[in-house]
């Protein structure tokens, strides 16, 4: 699943972009810090924790922890500072996202 | 949607998510990693997988938190989530018996600001559907509301099937998604579809009078206040069901039924009036609230059915405004009803002209395009379009249109091919060239009337299309005439021509004024625009009016001759006589404008572009490329050089003293116009003030200074009043 360029770095030394690189193009699951959830592909990040996800849905979580219809929102970008958590799913393989010209 | 009871009680892990049963997830918690691991990065890089997502693909992202992108923010304001209906009568919230007349007036109004909200080009998500009775309508006790709440769907579906037809609307004008209601017969939400519930027009109507009978018993019953607060809720349910009839007619065009579209909406004004003067009575919006009415309205209910970039969130109008709207468009709809007495395609054509002027809103502008054609201009263009695709030799639907526009041509130039028992008809080719080319005139011409439904800003462009389709019909003109020439045996006589001739004239003045109206052209741009109109444009189409009359005079002269002597000289009057006057009046205020312009810039009162940024010449161009149809030929830049070359060296006193003269030779024609209308003492106001700043000018009145004059619309859309500041 690794790019070319990521097989000539030195393995052994795994810096964070390395492990960050791994995580691309699986599911995240992002809380904000409204309550709203946000599953989608995981497509990009910076330093400043600004995520990129795509063929994102939104989840809105009740009180009672009782989970509503999604509404499909696409491609969004989460602000760093908006962020409570994050999990990764780590039962599907990592699906390539294409983006849609 | 958003009442359907299946959703899903999770059991607290997001594992469980009913949306896709078949997908599961086992999230792992990566949040204190995924922040360690960003530090590594450096400002401003970018993580991503460079072959299939870049800097490109993330500026489309949409940007959550932001209230302006986000339109599901709005939901999750620390609000209680929005109760839909069933749980808001399960908590007590919504009534649905027992209601206070001044209740049912509040909803009612309500409603109506919903719908005016609606039609001014918000979702019908956003407006109208925020009404939780407008849900379940059926499941309402109270027989008044229910009848009401029925017959708002079958309004709804009404309005929404009129101005589908007309097909004059743009997005920022209407929304016409219905988002999962089924508006029309079966006025319910969601999947299920029960056809018990089905309401018929008939049924809708029935159950209104019905509604209105009890509640004008009640209100004779009643002591004073009471009466009139039932009095108040019977003009309302009166003024559903007159509107709906009349807009049903409107959009139908059924006229079996007996009733009078005229009568009816007399009605709904007579109506309006009881209803806003007891606009009070209803319970009125808790200040400082969203929602339109304290009972009934959820304004954040279908928030989540929006698609992700809706933008906004809807304020819905304010009630004594939107009753203000509906009785304004009620007088609108009464006015569009003249149209159906207009039975001269050029009085039409005025009228559809001097109706978009005043800025209709869309359901009446709609009403008007069905009023004038049926179906519509849009479906008569689209079927004459399809009609001429269509395999050769097949015989031609035969289209109302085709007809008036007959009429038109005869009314206008009188050809002899279009005279009943002229000669010329009896070749069966000249015929057919007739009948092909009024075929083909169709559509240009249906689109014309299209073009003038569309809102003001959106025309300019449709009307530079609808040029190049002018241009098509020029030239089979020309050859028509020809061959009719030919096969009568006369010297060439261009009548079909004229005829296409004046139209495009039409177009092409609409088209430049347009700019005026729409603020397109800078200050320093004038003096061309204007020169183009006086000098051509203007002329060309008191011309071509004039050749009109006398080809028309010569077709009445022919046949008179054959009738020697029966009815003698039948005097004929000039129909054209005050259209010519009002095109003698423009190119004179055209020419004022365009000698004050020249004058202003020899004097160096305008501020002109720097030479290295702009191009006269590249503007020019730009300016008047719609124009480049076949007959007028465009006037080109060299052209327009060459011909105001002299000027350049022009005393500016002499051509102030010449913009002057314009302008009063352009008030003492308006003034021979013994019915002024409201566009003629504009006029006059116009060129009154500009021939006395004029005069002042040319007495060198501010003669040094270089301070840029003002030109100020709001006298007339397209002819400013000079100021000097």
């Amino acid at each position: 699943m690794e790019s070319p360029e990521d097989l000539t770095k030195d393995v052994e030394v795994e810096d964070g972009k390395t492990k960050l690189r791994k995580w691309l193009n699986m599911n995240f699951r992002i809380e904000m810090t409204d309550g709203r959830v946000l599953i989608g592909v995981f497509l990009c990040t910076d330093r400043d924790a600004n995520v990129i996800l795509g063929a994102c849905s939104e989840y809105l979580k009740g009180s009672e922890g009782e989970a509503e219809e999604p509404r499909v929102l696409g491609l969004v970008m989460v602000p760093g500072r908006h962020i409570v958590s994050i999990q990764i799913d780590d039962t599907t393989p990592p699906q390539k996202y294409y983006y849609d010209e | 949607m958003g009442d359907n009871d299946d959703y899903y009680d999770g059991d607290g892990t997001m594992e469980s998510l009913a949306t896709s049963p078949e997908v599961t997830y086992n999230w792992v918690d990566i949040t204190s990693d995924f922040f360690k691991h960003i530090q590594d990065l450096q400002l401003g890089e970018l993580l991503h997988d460079g072959h299939l997502f870049g800097l490109f693909e993330a500026m489309s992202a949409i940007e959550m938190m932001d209230p302006k992108m986000d339109a599901g923010m709005l939901c999750n304001r620390g609000n209680p989530k929005p109760l839909n209906f069933q749980q808001a009568v399960a908590a007590g919230k919504l009534k649905i018996d027992d209601l206070d007349p001044s209740e049912l007036i509040g909803i009612i109004d309500a409603t109506k600001a919903c719908i005016v909200s609606w039609l001014e080009g918000h979702s019908l998500a956003q407006t109208v559907f925020t009404n939780l009775y407008l849900h379940q309508p059926h499941n309402i006790t109270n027989k008044t509301l229910k009848a009401y709440c029925i017959a708002i769907y079958k309004l709804l579906d009404c309005i929404r099937d009129c101005i589908n037809k007309a097909q004059v609307f743009e997005e920022e004008d209407f929304q016409p998604m219905g988002y999962g209601y089924r508006l029309g017969s079966n006025p319910q939400t969601g999947n299920t579809y029960d056809a018990n519930l089905e309401v018929t027009e008939q049924k809708c109507i029935a159950m209104l009078r019905e509604q209105e009978e009890e509640l004008n018993k009640k209100a004779r019953s009643g002591e004073d206040e009471a009466n009139i607060l039932w009095s108040a809720l019977a003009a309302r349910i009166r003024f559903t069901r007159m509107f709906y009839q009349a807009l049903l007619l409107i959009t139908k065009r059924d006229s079996q039924s007996g009733v009078d579209c005229v009568a009816l909406l007399n009605g709904c004004t007579e109506m309006m009036k009881v209803i806003i003067k007891t606009a009070g009575k209803g319970t009125q919006p808790v200040e400082n609230s969203d929602s339109p009415n304290p009972m009934g309205f959820e304004p954040m209910i279908n928030q989540r059915l929006l698609p992700p970039t809706f933008p906004r969130y809807t304020r819905i109008k304010p009630r004594a405004e939107a009753l203000q709207y509906f009785d304004e468009l009620v007088t609108r709809l009464r006015h569009a009803w003249k149209i159906t007495s207009c039975t001269n395609f050029h009085t039409a054509l005025d009228f559809f002209m001097e109706f978009s002027r005043q800025r209709a809103c869309i359901l009446s502008r709609s009403a008007l395009q069905l009023l004038y054609l049926s179906p519509s201009p849009a479906t008569t263009a689209s079927m004459a379009q399809s009609a001429m695709n269509g395999p050769v030799g097949q015989p031609r639907p035969q289209h109302a249109f085709v007809e008036i526009l007959r009429e038109s041509v005869k009314s206008f130039v009188n050809p002899p091919a279009l005279t009943a028992k002229s000669p010329v008809l009896s070749t069966p080719q000249a015929r057919e060239f007739v009948e092909n080319f009024l075929a083909r005139c169709v559509r240009p011409f249906a689109v014309l009337l299209q073009v003038c439904g569309h809102n003001r800003a959106r025309q300019r462009d449709k009307l530079a299309l609808l040029l190049d389709e002018f241009a098509a019909l020029q030239e089979e003109a020309e050859s028509v005439d020809a061959v009719l020439s030919g096969a009568a045996g006369t010297g060439p006589r261009a009548c079909f021509g004229t005829w296409i001739l004046y139209h495009v004239l039409r177009v092409m003045i609409a088209y430049l004024l347009s700019g005026l109206e729409l603020e397109l052209y800078s200050v320093h741009e004038y003096h061309y625009i204007f020169w183009y109109l006086y000098e051509f444009l203007y002329g060309w189409l008191v011309s071509a009016l004039g050749r009109a009359e006398t080809l028309a005079g010569e077709g009445a002269k022919c046949r008179d001759a054959k009738r020697a002597g029966a009815k003698k000289q039948k005097k004929r009057t000039r129909p054209y006589a005050r259209e010519g006057l009002m095109c003698q009046v423009m190119q004179n205020m055209c020419g004022g404008y365009y000698k004050a312009l020249v004058a202003f810039k020899l004097q160096g009162k305008i501020r002109q572009p720097q030479s290295e940024f702009d191009n006269e010449a590249v503007r020019y161009k730009h300016r008047f490329a719609p124009l480049s149809v076949l007959t007028p030929p465009q006037v080109h830049y060299h052209e327009f050089c060459e011909m105001t070359q002299p000027l350049q060296y022009e005393n500016p006193v002499i051509l102030y003293l010449g913009g002057c003269k314009h302008f009063q030779q352009a008030r003492s024609l308006l003034e021979t116009i013994t019915t002024p209308d409201q566009e003629v003492s504009d006029l006059l106001k116009v060129a009154k003030t500009n021939f006395v700043v004029l005069k002042l000018l040319a007495g060198g009145h501010k003669r040094d200074s270089t301070t840029p004059p003002e030109f100020d619309f709001s006298a007339h859309r397209h002819f400013p009043i000079i100021k000097l500041v």
